[in-house]
Protein backbone atom coordinates (compact mmCIF):
# COMPACT_ATOMS: atom_id res chain seq x y z
CA UNK A 1 0.00 0.00 0.00
CA UNK A 2 1.30 3.43 -0.88
CA UNK A 3 1.66 5.47 2.29
CA UNK A 4 -0.31 8.67 2.55
CA UNK A 5 -0.21 11.61 4.89
CA UNK A 6 -2.99 11.96 7.43
CA UNK A 7 -6.10 14.08 7.16
CA UNK A 8 -6.39 15.84 10.52
CA UNK A 9 -9.62 15.58 12.46
CA UNK A 10 -11.67 18.61 13.51
CA UNK A 11 -12.83 18.59 17.12
CA UNK A 12 -16.63 18.48 17.28
CA UNK A 13 -18.18 21.57 18.93
CA UNK A 14 -14.74 23.23 18.85
CA UNK A 15 -15.00 26.46 16.83
CA UNK A 16 -11.28 27.14 16.99
CA UNK A 17 -10.53 23.67 15.68
CA UNK A 18 -12.86 24.37 12.75
CA UNK A 19 -11.09 27.67 12.04
CA UNK A 20 -7.54 26.35 12.31
CA UNK A 21 -7.36 22.71 11.26
CA UNK A 22 -5.74 22.21 7.84
CA UNK A 23 -8.22 20.69 5.37
CA UNK A 24 -5.72 19.26 2.88
CA UNK A 25 -4.18 15.85 3.42
CA UNK A 26 -0.75 16.29 5.03
CA UNK A 27 2.10 15.89 2.55
CA UNK A 28 4.67 13.14 2.82
CA UNK A 29 8.23 14.32 3.32
CA UNK A 30 10.64 13.23 0.56
CA UNK A 31 13.18 10.81 2.02
CA UNK A 32 16.08 13.06 1.03
CA UNK A 33 14.63 15.84 3.20
CA UNK A 34 13.38 13.71 6.08
CA UNK A 35 16.16 14.58 8.53
CA UNK A 36 15.59 18.31 8.03
CA UNK A 37 12.17 17.87 9.66
CA UNK A 38 13.68 16.66 12.93
CA UNK A 39 14.22 19.62 15.27
CA UNK A 40 16.79 18.97 17.98
CA UNK A 41 16.02 21.11 21.00
CA UNK A 42 19.16 22.02 22.91
CA UNK A 43 19.01 21.16 26.61
CA UNK A 44 17.64 24.16 28.48
CA UNK A 45 18.22 24.00 32.21
CA UNK A 46 15.98 26.93 32.94
CA UNK A 47 13.82 25.55 35.74
CA UNK A 48 13.84 27.28 39.10
CA UNK A 49 14.28 25.14 42.17
CA UNK A 50 10.74 25.65 43.48
CA UNK A 51 8.88 25.26 40.21
CA UNK A 52 8.15 21.57 40.73
CA UNK A 53 5.66 22.58 43.47
CA UNK A 54 2.73 24.32 41.82
CA UNK A 55 0.62 24.14 44.99
CA UNK A 56 2.36 27.33 46.21
CA UNK A 57 3.58 30.48 44.51
CA UNK A 58 6.85 30.22 46.47
CA UNK A 59 8.23 27.91 49.16
CA UNK A 60 7.32 30.31 52.01
CA UNK A 61 3.75 30.96 50.82
CA UNK A 62 0.55 29.14 51.83
CA UNK A 63 -1.01 26.34 49.90
CA UNK A 64 -3.49 27.31 47.21
CA UNK A 65 -7.17 26.35 47.57
CA UNK A 66 -8.23 22.92 46.43
CA UNK A 67 -6.83 19.42 46.40
CA UNK A 68 -3.03 19.13 46.24
CA UNK A 69 -1.87 16.28 44.03
CA UNK A 70 1.42 14.66 43.05
CA UNK A 71 2.06 13.59 39.45
CA UNK A 72 4.96 11.31 38.60
CA UNK A 73 5.97 9.32 35.57
CA UNK A 74 8.66 8.32 33.14
CA UNK A 75 9.20 9.86 29.72
CA UNK A 76 10.24 7.26 27.13
CA UNK A 77 10.45 6.88 23.40
CA UNK A 78 8.30 4.22 21.76
CA UNK A 79 11.26 1.85 21.80
CA UNK A 80 11.35 2.20 25.59
CA UNK A 81 14.45 4.37 25.93
CA UNK A 82 14.10 6.82 28.86
CA UNK A 83 14.44 10.45 27.86
CA UNK A 84 16.88 12.06 30.30
CA UNK A 85 17.14 15.81 30.90
CA UNK A 86 13.94 16.55 29.01
CA UNK A 87 12.17 19.79 29.89
CA UNK A 88 8.55 19.54 31.04
CA UNK A 89 6.65 22.79 30.98
CA UNK A 90 3.39 22.42 32.91
CA UNK A 91 0.39 24.70 33.19
CA UNK A 92 -3.07 24.27 34.66
CA UNK A 93 -6.12 26.12 35.92
CA UNK A 94 -6.71 26.71 39.62
CA UNK A 95 -9.30 24.98 41.80
CA UNK A 96 -11.99 27.21 40.29
CA UNK A 97 -11.05 26.55 36.66
CA UNK A 98 -9.28 29.87 36.08
CA UNK A 99 -5.86 30.36 34.49
CA UNK A 100 -3.64 33.12 35.78
CA UNK A 101 -3.11 34.21 32.18
CA UNK A 102 -3.81 37.71 30.89
CA UNK A 103 -5.94 36.27 28.08
CA UNK A 104 -8.27 34.23 30.35
CA UNK A 105 -11.34 36.46 30.47
CA UNK A 106 -13.66 33.86 31.99
CA UNK A 107 -14.19 35.89 35.15
CA UNK A 108 -13.79 32.77 37.29
CA UNK A 109 -12.16 33.24 40.68
CA UNK A 110 -8.43 33.81 40.94
CA UNK A 111 -6.44 32.45 43.88
CA UNK A 112 -3.67 34.61 45.30
CA UNK A 113 -1.71 31.46 46.16
CA UNK A 114 -1.86 29.87 42.73
CA UNK A 115 0.15 30.54 39.57
CA UNK A 116 -0.43 27.24 37.76
CA UNK A 117 3.04 27.27 36.17
CA UNK A 118 5.72 24.65 36.61
CA UNK A 119 8.93 23.46 34.97
CA UNK A 120 10.82 20.28 35.77
CA UNK A 121 13.53 18.23 34.12
CA UNK A 122 13.50 14.46 33.83
CA UNK A 123 16.30 12.68 35.67
CA UNK A 124 18.81 10.23 34.20
CA UNK A 125 16.13 7.53 34.16
CA UNK A 126 13.58 9.75 32.43
CA UNK A 127 11.54 10.21 35.60
CA UNK A 128 9.74 13.40 36.61
CA UNK A 129 7.70 14.61 39.57
CA UNK A 130 5.61 17.68 40.28
CA UNK A 131 2.89 18.84 42.65
CA UNK A 132 -0.16 20.76 41.49
CA UNK A 133 -3.62 21.75 42.56
CA UNK A 134 -6.21 19.44 41.06
CA UNK A 135 -7.58 21.81 38.40
CA UNK A 136 -11.23 22.78 38.17
CA UNK A 137 -13.32 21.95 35.12
CA UNK A 138 -14.71 24.99 33.35
CA UNK A 139 -17.54 25.83 30.99
CA UNK A 140 -15.84 26.21 27.60
CA UNK A 141 -19.00 26.72 25.52
CA UNK A 142 -21.71 28.39 27.61
CA UNK A 143 -23.95 28.54 24.53
CA UNK A 144 -24.19 24.75 24.30
CA UNK A 145 -23.28 23.87 27.89
CA UNK A 146 -20.06 22.06 27.01
CA UNK A 147 -17.42 21.84 29.74
CA UNK A 148 -13.71 21.24 29.48
CA UNK A 149 -12.89 18.36 31.82
CA UNK A 150 -10.15 18.70 34.44
CA UNK A 151 -6.78 18.60 32.71
CA UNK A 152 -3.13 19.56 33.12
CA UNK A 153 -1.19 20.83 30.12
CA UNK A 154 2.31 19.49 29.52
CA UNK A 155 4.91 20.41 26.94
CA UNK A 156 7.87 18.04 26.67
CA UNK A 157 11.02 18.81 24.71
CA UNK A 158 14.34 17.09 24.69
CA UNK A 159 16.67 15.88 21.96
CA UNK A 160 14.61 15.20 18.85
CA UNK A 161 11.43 14.56 20.87
CA UNK A 162 8.67 17.13 21.00
CA UNK A 163 5.20 16.71 22.44
CA UNK A 164 2.45 18.95 23.72
CA UNK A 165 -0.27 17.00 25.45
CA UNK A 166 -2.73 17.07 28.35
CA UNK A 167 -3.22 14.74 31.30
CA UNK A 168 -6.86 14.06 32.10
CA UNK A 169 -8.41 12.53 35.23
CA UNK A 170 -10.26 9.21 35.51
CA UNK A 171 -14.06 8.97 35.74
CA UNK A 172 -14.66 12.66 35.09
CA UNK A 173 -18.18 13.32 33.80
CA UNK A 174 -16.97 15.76 31.13
CA UNK A 175 -14.34 13.51 29.59
CA UNK A 176 -16.67 11.84 27.09
CA UNK A 177 -17.86 15.07 25.43
CA UNK A 178 -14.45 16.72 25.13
CA UNK A 179 -13.63 17.43 21.46
CA UNK A 180 -10.00 16.34 21.74
CA UNK A 181 -10.97 13.17 23.65
CA UNK A 182 -13.45 12.38 20.89
CA UNK A 183 -10.70 12.75 18.27
CA UNK A 184 -8.44 10.40 20.26
CA UNK A 185 -11.16 7.75 20.47
CA UNK A 186 -10.08 4.59 22.24
CA UNK A 187 -6.55 5.96 22.65
CA UNK A 188 -7.86 8.65 25.01
CA UNK A 189 -7.24 6.37 28.01
CA UNK A 190 -3.47 6.77 27.46
CA UNK A 191 -3.87 10.42 28.40
CA UNK A 192 -5.55 9.72 31.74
CA UNK A 193 -3.46 9.77 34.92
CA UNK A 194 -3.55 6.54 36.95
CA UNK A 195 -4.44 7.04 40.64
CA UNK A 196 -2.01 5.56 43.12
CA UNK A 197 -1.30 5.73 46.85
CA UNK A 198 0.20 9.05 47.97
CA UNK A 199 2.92 7.03 49.76
CA UNK A 200 3.52 9.57 52.52
CA UNK A 201 3.81 12.63 50.28
CA UNK A 202 2.21 15.84 51.58
CA UNK A 203 -0.64 15.72 49.05
CA UNK A 204 -4.19 14.35 49.03
CA UNK A 205 -4.08 12.46 45.73
CA UNK A 206 -1.33 11.02 43.53
CA UNK A 207 -1.23 9.97 39.88
CA UNK A 208 1.18 8.13 37.63
CA UNK A 209 1.38 9.49 34.11
CA UNK A 210 3.96 7.78 31.94
CA UNK A 211 4.62 9.60 28.69
CA UNK A 212 5.64 7.91 25.45
CA UNK A 213 7.07 10.16 22.74
CA UNK A 214 5.58 8.98 19.44
CA UNK A 215 6.73 9.19 15.86
CA UNK A 216 9.97 8.71 14.01
CA UNK A 217 11.46 12.04 15.08
CA UNK A 218 11.81 10.93 18.70
CA UNK A 219 14.15 8.10 17.76
CA UNK A 220 15.76 9.61 14.68
CA UNK A 221 19.26 9.76 16.13
CA UNK A 222 19.15 6.49 18.10
CA UNK B 1 3.57 -4.70 10.94
CA UNK B 2 6.81 -6.43 11.81
CA UNK B 3 7.39 -8.09 15.17
CA UNK B 4 9.71 -5.28 16.11
CA UNK B 5 7.01 -2.72 15.41
CA UNK B 6 4.49 -4.53 17.61
CA UNK B 7 6.88 -4.25 20.55
CA UNK B 8 6.76 -0.47 20.40
CA UNK B 9 5.06 1.33 23.27
CA UNK B 10 1.80 3.08 22.41
CA UNK B 11 2.47 6.82 22.09
CA UNK B 12 0.87 9.43 24.31
CA UNK B 13 -1.63 11.36 22.19
CA UNK B 14 -0.72 14.82 21.03
CA UNK B 15 -3.26 17.36 22.23
CA UNK B 16 -3.94 21.02 21.68
CA UNK B 17 -1.86 23.46 23.69
CA UNK B 18 -5.04 25.47 24.25
CA UNK B 19 -5.25 29.26 24.42
CA UNK B 20 -3.23 29.75 27.60
CA UNK B 21 0.32 28.64 26.87
CA UNK B 22 2.19 30.55 29.58
CA UNK B 23 3.81 33.77 28.45
CA UNK B 24 5.94 33.18 31.54
CA UNK B 25 7.80 30.47 29.60
CA UNK B 26 8.95 32.91 26.91
CA UNK B 27 12.73 32.98 26.41
CA UNK B 28 14.24 35.97 24.58
CA UNK B 29 17.28 33.89 23.70
CA UNK B 30 15.04 31.66 21.56
CA UNK B 31 13.50 34.60 19.69
CA UNK B 32 16.81 35.96 18.38
CA UNK B 33 19.27 33.32 17.22
CA UNK B 34 21.83 35.83 15.95
CA UNK B 35 23.45 36.00 19.37
CA UNK B 36 23.64 34.09 22.61
CA UNK B 37 21.96 35.45 25.70
CA UNK B 38 21.90 39.24 26.16
CA UNK B 39 25.11 40.65 27.59
CA UNK B 40 27.30 37.75 26.56
CA UNK B 41 29.97 37.88 23.88
CA UNK B 42 28.97 35.52 21.10
CA UNK B 43 27.60 36.13 17.61
CA UNK B 44 26.26 33.60 15.16
CA UNK B 45 28.08 33.63 11.81
CA UNK B 46 26.12 34.56 8.72
CA UNK B 47 23.66 37.12 7.36
CA UNK B 48 21.15 38.34 9.96
CA UNK B 49 17.56 38.16 8.77
CA UNK B 50 14.17 38.96 10.18
CA UNK B 51 11.40 36.56 9.28
CA UNK B 52 8.03 38.11 9.82
CA UNK B 53 4.50 37.24 8.88
CA UNK B 54 1.06 36.28 10.01
CA UNK B 55 -0.58 33.04 11.03
CA UNK B 56 -4.08 33.10 9.55
CA UNK B 57 -7.14 30.93 10.06
CA UNK B 58 -9.74 29.67 7.58
CA UNK B 59 -11.45 33.06 7.51
CA UNK B 60 -8.27 35.06 6.99
CA UNK B 61 -8.25 36.18 10.60
CA UNK B 62 -5.08 36.25 12.67
CA UNK B 63 -4.69 33.11 14.76
CA UNK B 64 -4.03 34.56 18.19
CA UNK B 65 -1.98 32.76 20.81
CA UNK B 66 0.11 30.78 18.31
CA UNK B 67 3.37 29.14 19.34
CA UNK B 68 5.94 28.98 16.54
CA UNK B 69 9.06 26.86 16.74
CA UNK B 70 11.86 27.16 14.20
CA UNK B 71 14.55 24.71 13.24
CA UNK B 72 17.32 25.48 10.77
CA UNK B 73 20.86 24.87 9.65
CA UNK B 74 23.66 27.33 10.37
CA UNK B 75 25.19 29.68 7.79
CA UNK B 76 27.25 26.82 6.38
CA UNK B 77 24.19 24.63 5.93
CA UNK B 78 24.93 22.33 8.85
CA UNK B 79 22.26 21.21 11.31
CA UNK B 80 23.41 20.87 14.89
CA UNK B 81 22.37 17.32 15.82
CA UNK B 82 23.95 14.37 17.63
CA UNK B 83 25.21 13.23 14.21
CA UNK B 84 27.12 16.45 13.48
CA UNK B 85 28.71 16.79 16.91
CA UNK B 86 32.37 17.72 16.47
CA UNK B 87 31.96 18.65 12.79
CA UNK B 88 34.35 21.50 11.85
CA UNK B 89 31.50 23.54 10.36
CA UNK B 90 29.55 23.66 13.64
CA UNK B 91 29.07 27.25 14.78
CA UNK B 92 29.50 27.24 18.58
CA UNK B 93 27.19 30.26 18.83
CA UNK B 94 24.33 28.79 16.83
CA UNK B 95 22.12 25.84 17.78
CA UNK B 96 19.29 26.43 15.29
CA UNK B 97 16.20 26.06 17.52
CA UNK B 98 13.91 29.02 18.10
CA UNK B 99 10.56 29.51 19.76
CA UNK B 100 8.14 32.35 20.25
CA UNK B 101 4.54 32.90 21.24
CA UNK B 102 2.56 35.43 19.27
CA UNK B 103 -0.32 36.99 21.17
CA UNK B 104 -1.90 38.44 18.02
CA UNK B 105 -0.94 35.86 15.39
CA UNK B 106 1.61 38.18 13.76
CA UNK B 107 5.18 37.10 14.39
CA UNK B 108 8.76 38.27 14.00
CA UNK B 109 11.77 36.01 14.40
CA UNK B 110 15.39 37.13 14.15
CA UNK B 111 17.94 34.64 12.93
CA UNK B 112 20.61 34.13 10.29
CA UNK B 113 20.06 33.03 6.72
CA UNK B 114 20.59 29.27 6.69
CA UNK B 115 23.10 27.92 4.19
CA UNK B 116 22.33 25.55 1.33
CA UNK B 117 23.53 22.00 1.68
CA UNK B 118 23.29 18.49 0.26
CA UNK B 119 21.04 19.33 -2.66
CA UNK B 120 18.77 21.39 -0.45
CA UNK B 121 17.94 25.05 -0.89
CA UNK B 122 18.09 27.16 2.29
CA UNK B 123 15.03 26.41 4.41
CA UNK B 124 13.58 26.65 7.92
CA UNK B 125 11.22 24.08 9.42
CA UNK B 126 8.35 25.69 11.33
CA UNK B 127 6.26 23.86 13.92
CA UNK B 128 2.99 25.49 14.97
CA UNK B 129 0.97 24.88 18.12
CA UNK B 130 -2.22 26.74 19.02
CA UNK B 131 -5.66 26.35 20.44
CA UNK B 132 -7.85 24.09 18.31
CA UNK B 133 -5.03 22.05 16.77
CA UNK B 134 -2.30 19.70 17.76
CA UNK B 135 1.22 20.18 16.35
CA UNK B 136 1.42 21.01 12.63
CA UNK B 137 4.64 21.31 10.62
CA UNK B 138 5.78 23.06 7.46
CA UNK B 139 9.02 24.17 5.85
CA UNK B 140 9.71 27.57 4.29
CA UNK B 141 12.18 28.77 1.65
CA UNK B 142 13.59 32.10 0.46
CA UNK B 143 12.58 33.90 -2.73
CA UNK B 144 15.00 34.40 -5.60
CA UNK B 145 17.21 31.54 -4.51
CA UNK B 146 18.64 29.65 -7.45
CA UNK B 147 18.47 26.32 -5.61
CA UNK B 148 14.72 26.43 -5.02
CA UNK B 149 13.89 24.85 -8.39
CA UNK B 150 15.85 21.72 -7.55
CA UNK B 151 14.80 21.36 -3.91
CA UNK B 152 13.03 18.03 -3.29
CA UNK B 153 10.50 19.47 -0.83
CA UNK B 154 9.46 22.29 -3.15
CA UNK B 155 9.30 19.83 -6.04
CA UNK B 156 7.17 17.45 -3.96
CA UNK B 157 4.39 20.00 -3.47
CA UNK B 158 4.13 20.88 -7.18
CA UNK B 159 2.00 23.94 -7.89
CA UNK B 160 1.84 24.75 -4.16
CA UNK B 161 5.56 25.56 -4.04
CA UNK B 162 5.03 29.37 -4.05
CA UNK B 163 3.08 28.99 -0.78
CA UNK B 164 6.30 27.84 0.91
CA UNK B 165 8.53 30.65 -0.34
CA UNK B 166 9.06 33.76 1.75
CA UNK B 167 9.11 37.09 -0.06
CA UNK B 168 12.22 39.25 0.23
CA UNK B 169 10.81 42.50 1.53
CA UNK B 170 13.51 44.65 -0.05
CA UNK B 171 14.19 46.63 3.09
CA UNK B 172 16.23 46.07 6.19
CA UNK B 173 15.34 46.38 9.86
CA UNK B 174 17.92 46.60 12.64
CA UNK B 175 20.57 45.74 10.09
CA UNK B 176 18.81 42.57 8.99
CA UNK B 177 17.26 41.60 5.68
CA UNK B 178 13.49 41.20 6.02
CA UNK B 179 11.60 38.19 4.64
CA UNK B 180 7.82 37.87 4.82
CA UNK B 181 6.12 34.51 5.24
CA UNK B 182 2.43 34.10 6.02
CA UNK B 183 1.07 30.76 7.20
CA UNK B 184 -2.52 29.96 6.23
CA UNK B 185 -3.70 27.20 8.53
CA UNK B 186 -6.82 26.20 6.62
CA UNK B 187 -8.99 26.99 3.62
CA UNK B 188 -8.26 29.07 0.52
CA UNK B 189 -4.53 29.36 -0.06
CA UNK B 190 -3.81 26.81 2.68
CA UNK B 191 -0.12 26.33 3.39
CA UNK B 192 1.11 22.80 2.67
CA UNK B 193 1.77 20.96 5.94
CA UNK B 194 3.85 17.82 6.28
CA UNK B 195 3.28 14.53 8.06
CA UNK B 196 6.34 13.52 10.08
CA UNK B 197 4.49 10.57 11.63
CA UNK B 198 3.66 8.81 8.36
CA UNK B 199 6.71 9.94 6.36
Amino acid sequence: MTPQGRILGIGPTDNTSDQRTPRQRLRLIPEQARSSFVPVVPARFITRSHEWDMTRTAPDRPRAAGVPIEVTGTVRTQSGRPLANALLEIWSANHYGRYRHVEDHSGLKLDENHLGLGRVLTDEDGRYKFWAISPGAYLARPDIGRWRPKHIHMSISGGSSRLITQMYFPDEPNNAADPMAILMGGAFERNIGKPRDVAGADVDEAFDFDIVMGGRNATFFE
Amino acid sequence: MSDAASNLLAPTNEDTCGPYFPIYFADPALEDLTRVDPGLVGQAAGTPIILRGRVLDRHGELANGAILEFWQANAKGLYRTPETEGHPDIDPWFHGYGRLRSASGAYEFKTILPGATDGRAPHITITIFSDGISRIVTQMFFSDHAGNDADPVLQSVGDDAPKLIARHDGRTASGAEVYVFDIIMAGAGETPFFDDLES
